[in-house]
């Protein structure tokens, strides 16, 4: 237990603390602190917001550009000085993350508004870098368990701009091919029945390049921690490795549940043998020769695997069990000299509109209205247009309203069900953390499931201190 | 809860201070004596006694013991004492690295570094802990540490089980070193102790623990790391001690009220002084409690001027000798700063390895942040956690850290160690500094640093973003020569926003080497040093004929650079025999270690082909294949500089929101990586010393590595690395591109946008330079018109060719013939190369959609096309797994000697690369 443990008993120096304070208000001006409203429009300073986003090679970044551009545009007929201009940053995340917090903390870039993955907003937030936005850009209309990702200490820090969510894809011709007459696994499926398929498909005599049941990215990075968190909230019924403080709070016994659960879903039986090095890239390639049946990845891939594979041939799935949530927040600069401005380009690029263009050009939407009827993306925006050759630029199946065909039955569903990583401003040191002691279970010798979470509890208390 | 009362019981309390160390030379010996903690023992003394605790004759003081005789001593307080225990200790603390220990250095302590850093003449507080926890029957045992590092028994302590009795105060929060002080004077930690056990009434362990706490803040003690000075209590729950019982005489010192946040205002002061800085506060005297009973409280003006009004000056009637005021002695020092800086660190630093003496140990930067430190204390407070007092840890600062690609894994692997530090930690457990570690291509860096630091800081050209295609803005930049930074600043823009600090002296130290296989390598040892890089691999060609020699990309990293200077020769005057030397099908591996990586994938070419490669990788750069890679001996070249990592300090103009925390940041970084954790990182990847040149693991020395070689000895030089740059890129003369843009109608989801097709060729343009030619298709249509020309190959001018390619590219509603585009453009590019010689490239940009149209005999007719054709084609699949085995892109790129760039690469970046290796680049 952590209140047991014989921590030191003076007190923190409360005095030079609020010396402390007092000396930042001064220097900071006031107006600009926490908590503290934005400057109104009108003591933005007329200028361009620079948002600054990751690179995307998918070829999405058209349709942010696109929403974008069509901002711009409606600021130019009424008149505004005002105009955004998108930054790219590195393809890699921990580039990403390094270029913003570096240049947020030192200055030395600017950016007035920048796209966090969902694990960083209560870090920026916490580092006082990201300022608190108007309650009503979260409106009800954004998926609870999205919404979710924007607060930090109880506050609107950010607005979910695409979400994310692990879905399960699968090859409906294998499952055939080998007898399953079921091959639409949407309802019901258990990792437990995934492993029947699995052991079916095994016993199938031609096999192809298929080679193991399923894979996934166990490699150590982010795609490891995200299938752990996975497997360990299958296990554990409301698992929390944190509370709403980001204070780690996580016991040897749920972690002893998590770690089984997770040895069972990489047994070398079942699983690709290269998805212990594999990322996102690496798992989506195997999957794509045929080398395995499953495939647990992002909606991003919904659209590249449809042109790889016919609709005959691949199916997706919620994920068994619990799937993580992912995706990408805007939220404005503490230090952006057009505050409130920077703020309504959010509540446009965040709108019904966009969100529905963001939907039908592969994103996973964040509203719920995305997903109706009641919401239409303005022509030219998003989707592709059909080409009368019938040449596929579009083999994305898509229902009568343009969505792709998943997105209400399959996406929905398992952005609403979805879990999220744990919310702390210390997550670098977490997933790092997590992701290094989890690596022996993948290893040649794996420990027990009970030597491995005492040690997994201890490291993950002194990467969370508190 | 009522404490321990110890009163009328067996006590014994054992006063330890070590003012006086034999040794405190190089290359053993502690910093230094500690004339401070001389005074430690007589205050302590008077106050335990007045605190009628302990009776005179149950106080044993012992300076500056031998480690045997502290033992001894040690031994026989823990049998004696019924009731309390009390161990005392001042004088140096050390700590080594990876390991929860705290060393208490006594009177003989040595330090002799290594893998396993031995502690000569030092207790360790495990052995302490565990001695009197054996021996004595005392009902409780209470430990005093006043030394650097204390805070870090508090992790000793937490490992015993049986610690209930156990009470331990600690002088600082762990993993912090501590300024003794005026050497006049008690320390200051000792100083506020003996102060209020001193104080009147009861005083339990507790009560004086916070106060302490409060006391030391108040009065602004900051650490070496200037941070504020906590000292620490380790007691199980309800275990607390009686240390002082009724009437005190003195009462302690009135707190001063701003001293923590506020620079003195006094007109005397602030006119003729520079604010006061951490050491001066660290070193001041605090009034003692024998002048405050017949004086105002002093203010810190004054005392800053005054002698100090001690108990020994009390003693000791004459003038005590006139203190040279702190803050003046401060501002004497910001001239000589590194002198300053070396003595007051240098002091607390006992487990640094001694450093040759022509080093430069300490660095302007050091008092800089020391000094600034203070000056940033609450500007940088949105740094600090704000979302609630009760969660601990703040985001740590982050570092950007940009290397060379040969180097990332090692300086990647020393972040990762550093980050979990004990020197990265605070004495709440939370990290000081994230770091992340990033590479790109070491002369693009060069040229971004040097001439487009503008766009990097605020990138208004979709094309050119250094943020996207470098990387982050460093902080710290680590090239692997001393040269990239002189290119670097040579002839830089005179409003570059980015400043370059490098260090002086080089992290480590790596001589490029000839990596020969065994099987054609002579182990003569007069065959493998004392030549030319031209005479080694002449000999080597002598001994067999069908030997070849590859070596990485000169532009990508330096190793190819180092190399390609031994190459041409001296004044670059052999460019051509040099690269025939190295002539290979296709383009240069981008780095040595995947140089290294890609030989063993053909075992004909791995048995005969050598590899120039540092010598560091012959240790750490042949885990790929290890089973079946033909191993290799270094012959080291007397002409080629080697790889000398340097630290640089990049501060870019605008960014001091948090200049001062960013400074300590990387300071600390930086001391860490020349510090014994940086060298144990070196040491593990096969790196040698910079300075004596000498492996830093003698232990373990990588298969076919030199103890003793003698290659040159002379670091690269910036005329001669920028010299040997130009005229490799301009070796093969102007190269020629033809780009083959796919424009069927699958292309539109992928078309806008830099990420698109059209958008990555425009941005690929920026490797090619006003000679180079370089032309255009648009790739769409199954009929008479498979292609049409959208730029022709010639010279453009970059901005008119992306204004055609932005304009002129469009979409058609049709499908592609990759078939015959291809052999067309195979056809085409072998026309124009009969000619002349240059370099040329086909680039084909597609989403493969057509690819149907690429099986069978037309496949064959392709791939025998490109193998014949001496044109590498260089794929750029905008499908997922476009590049996967058996593919037809990859099989294309792979037989004519280009490469096949898929969504699982940065394609941007890797298009830029591939085309800047066939062009001259803009320069």
């Amino acid at each position: 237990m952590a209140g047991t443990r014989g921590g030191p008993v003076v007190r923190r120096p409360a005095v030079l603390l609020s010396l402390l304070l007092l000396v930042l208000a001064a220097c900071t001006g006031g107006g600009d602190g926490d908590g503290a409203p934005a400057p109104s429009a009108a003591q933005d300073v007329p200028g361009t917001i620079v948002v600054a986003s990751g690179r995307d090679v998918t070829g999405k970044n058209g349709v942010r550009r696109q929403l974008i551009d069509a901002w711009n545009q409606r600021e130019q007929r009424e008149g505004s000085q005002f105009r955004a201009r998108l930054v790219e940053l590195p393809g890699s995340a921990d580039e990403q993350r390094s270029q913003l917090l570096g240049a947020l903390q030192s200055r030395s870039a600017e950016y007035d508004v920048v796209n966090l993955d969902v694990t960083w907003v209560p870090e920026f937030a916490a580092a006082g870098l990201i300022r608190v936005l108007p309650d009503d850009l979260l409106d009800g209309d954004v998926i609870e368990s999205v919404a979710g990702t924007a607060r930090w200490d109880g506050e609107v820090y950010a607005v979910p701009f695409n979400s994310d969510v692990g879905l399960l894809y699968y090859r409906r011709d294998h499952l055939e091919r080998a007898g399953i007459e079921r091959s639409d696994l949407r309802d019901g499926l258990t990792w437990e029945k995934l492993r029947d398929l699995v052991e079916a498909l095994d016993a199938r005599p031609d096999r192809g390049a298929y080679s193991k049941g399923w894979t996934t990215q166990l490699a150590a990075y982010e795609g490891r921690t995200v299938n752990a968190v996975e497997a360990f909230a299958s296990a554990v019924e409301d698992f929390a490795l944190v509370d709403g403080d980001g204070r780690y709070t996580g016991t040897v016994e749920d972690l002893t549940d998590g770690i089984a659960e997770l040895r069972r879903r990489t047994e070398p039986a079942y699983t690709l043998q290269d998805a212990v090095h594999s990322d996102e890239a690496a798992s989506l390639s195997d999957f794509a020769e045929g080398r395995t049946a499953f495939l647990r990845h992002w909606p991003y891939v919904y659209p590249a695997l449809h042109r790889t594979f016919t609709q005959e041939q691949l199916g997706v799935a919620p994920l068994p069990g619990r799937a993580v949530l992912g995706g990408q927040n805007l939220a404005v600069t503490k230090a952006s000299p057009r505050g409130e401005k920077a703020a309504d380009l959010i509540r446009f690029l965040t709108g019904r509109e966009s969100e529905r263009c963001l939907l039908e050009a592969g994103f996973a939407a964040t509203r719920e209205s995305a997903y109706g009827d009641g919401a239409r993306c303005p022509a030219g925006a998003a989707a592709p247009s059909a080409s009368p050759t019938g040449e596929g630029a579009d083999r994305v199946p898509r229902d009568e309203g343009g969505r792709p065909a998943y997105a209400r039955t399959i996406l929905l569903p398992a952005l609403r069900n979805a879990v999220h990583r744990p919310r702390t401003p210390l997550y670098g040191a977490f997933t790092q953390t997590f992701t290094a002691q989890l690596g022996p279970l993948l290893g040649d010798d794996p420990p027990g499931d009970e030597a491995l979470a005492a040690r997994l509890d201890e490291a993950l208390r002194r990467a969370l201190p508190g | 809860m009522t404490p321990f009362d110890p009163r009328g019981l067996v006590n014994r309390a054992l006063l330890v201070g070590v003012s006086g160390y034999d040794f405190t030379g190089p290359p053993h010996g502690v910093p230094g004596g500690l004339p401070a903690v001389g005074h430690n023992l007589d205050r302590m003394r008077e106050a335990l006694v007045r605190g009628r605790v302990f009776g005179e004759r149950e106080i044993r003081a012992l300076p500056s013991p031998l480690l045997t005789e502290f033992s001894q001593e040690l031994q026989r307080s823990a049998k004696e004492a019924e009731g309390l225990l009390l161990v005392y200790f001042a004088g140096h603390g050390a700590v080594p690295s990876g390991d929860d220990e705290l060393y208490l250095q006594m009177r003989d302590a040595r330090v002799i570094p290594g893998k396993h850093t031995v502690f000569d003449g030092a207790e360790k507080f495990s052995d302490l802990l565990a001695r009197v926890l054996a021996t004595s029957p005392a009902q409780r045992i209470v430990v005093m540490l006043d030394c650097c590092f204390a805070g870090n028994a508090a992790r000793v302590w937490e490992r015993f089980e049986d610690k209930q009795h156990v009470l331990l105060l600690m002088s600082v929060q762990a993993n912090h070193r501590i300024d003794a002080g005026d050497p006049r004077t008690p320390t200051p930690f000792t100083t506020e102790l003996a102060a209020l056990l001193a104080e009147e009434g009861d005083t339990r362990l507790s009560a004086l623990a916070d106060r302490l706490l409060e006391r030391m803040a108040a009065l602004g003690h900051r650490t070496v790391r200037d941070e504020a000075w906590e000292p620490q209590l380790r007691a199980e729950l309800g275990m607390d001690v009686l240390l002082r019982a009724g009437g005190g005489q003195v009462p302690p010192p009135p707190l001063p009220e701003s001293r923590a946040t506020e620079p003195p205002a006094s007109p005397e002061s602030g006119a003729t002084e520079p604010p006061a800085s951490p050491e001066s506060r660290a070193t001041e005297p605090p009034a003692s409690p024998g002048s405050r009973a017949t004086e105002p409280p002093a203010s810190p003006a004054s005392r800053a001027t005054e002698p100090p009004a001690s108990p020994e000056s009390r003693e000791l009637p004459e003038p005590a000798p006139p203190r040279r005021p702190v803050r003046a002695l401060l501002s004497a020092l910001l001239g000589p700063l590194r002198r300053a800086g070396a003595a007051l660190v240098g002091l607390f630093r006992p487990t640094a390895p001694p450093r040759p003496l022509r080093w430069t140990v300490f660095r302007i930067g050091l008092p800089a942040v020391l000094v600034t430190g203070l000056l940033g204390l609450g500007l940088y407070g949105p740094l600090r956690f704000i979302g609630g007092d009760d969660t601990p840890c703040a985001p740590p600062l982050e570092l950007r850290v940009l290397t060379d690609p040969d180097l990332e894994p090692t300086v990647r692997a020393a972040a990762d160690a550093y980050l979990t530090s004990g020197e990265n930690t605070t004495g709440d457990g939370c990290r000081r500094t994230g770091v992340t570690v990033y590479s790109a291509g070491s002369s693009d860096v060069v040229g971004a640093l040097r001439s487009r630091t503008g766009a990097w800081h605020e990138p208004h050209d979709e094309d050119v973003n250094p943020q996207r295609d470098i990387g982050p803005q460093p902080d710290i930049w680590i090239p692997a020569s001393r040269a990239d930074v002189d290119r670097a600043e040579d002839g830089r823009d005179t409003d570059a926003v980015a400043a370059l600090a490098p260090e002086e002296e080089p992290l480590a130290y790596s001589p490029v080497v000839l990596a020969v296989p065994h099987a054609i390598a002579s182990e003569a040892l007069d065959d493998r040093t004392g030549h030319t890089l031209t005479e080694l691999i002449d000999g080597l060609k002598a001994r067999d004929e069908d030997a070849a020699v590859r070596r990485p990309d000169p532009e990508f990293t330096d190793v190819g650079l180092l190399a390609t200077l031994g190459l041409y020769g001296a004044d670059a005057r052999a460019v051509s025999r040099g690269e025939r030397l190295v002539a290979q099908p296709g383009p240069p591996s981008p780095t040595a270690a995947e140089l290294l990586c890609t030989l063993p994938d053909d075992d004909a070419v791995d048995h005969r082909t050598a590899a120039l490669v540092p010598e560091f990788l012959l240790r750490s750069g042949v885990g790929c294949d290890r089973t079946t890679r033909s191993p290799r001996s270094a012959q080291y070249p007397r002409d080629v500089p080697g790889v000398e990592p340097v630290f640089v300090r990049v501060r870019w103009r605008g960014a001091d929101r948090d200049e001062a925390d960013r400074d300590a940041s990387v300071a600390g970084f930086r001391d860490w990586l020349t510090g014994e954790g940086g060298r144990e990182v070196f040491a593990r990847d096969g790196f040698r010393s910079a300075y004596g040149r000498e492996l830093l693991d003698q232990e373990r020395v990588a298969e076919g590595v030199l103890r003793a070689p003698s290659p040159l000895d002379e670091s690269a030089g910036r005329d001669a690395t920028a010299r040997t740059l130009r005229a490799y890129q301009d070796a093969g003369g102007p190269g020629r591109v033809l780009f083959l843009l796919d424009s069927s109608g699958s292309m539109a989801a992928l078309w806008e946008g830099p990420s698109g097709g059209p958008g990555l060729l425009r941005q690929s343009l920026g490797g090619l330079g006003g000679e180079d030619e370089y032309g255009v298709w648009t790739v769409a249509g199954t009929g008479d018109r498979r292609y049409e020309t959208l730029l022709d190959l010639a010279p453009h001018s970059r901005a008119g060719a992306e204004r055609a390619v932005g304009t002129g590219a469009r979409v058609r509603d049709a499908e592609a013939d990759p078939h015959a585009a291809l052999l067309a453009a195979l056809e085409e590019m072998e026309d124009r190369g009969d000619g002349d010689r240059r370099p040329q490239l086909i680039v084909h940009i597609t989403d493969g959609e057509d690819n149907d149209r690429l099986t069978g005999a037309r496949l064959t007719e392709v791939l025998t096309a490109a193998r014949t054709s001496g044109v590498p084609v260089t794929v750029v699949s905008l499908q997922s797994g476009g590049c996967d085995r058996d593919r037809p892109d990859h099989r294309i790129a792979d037989v004519s000697g280009g490469r096949c760039l898929d969504a699982g690469d940065d394609l941007g970046a890797a298009l830029h690369d591939e085309v800047a290796r066939t062009g001259t680049g803009e320069g």
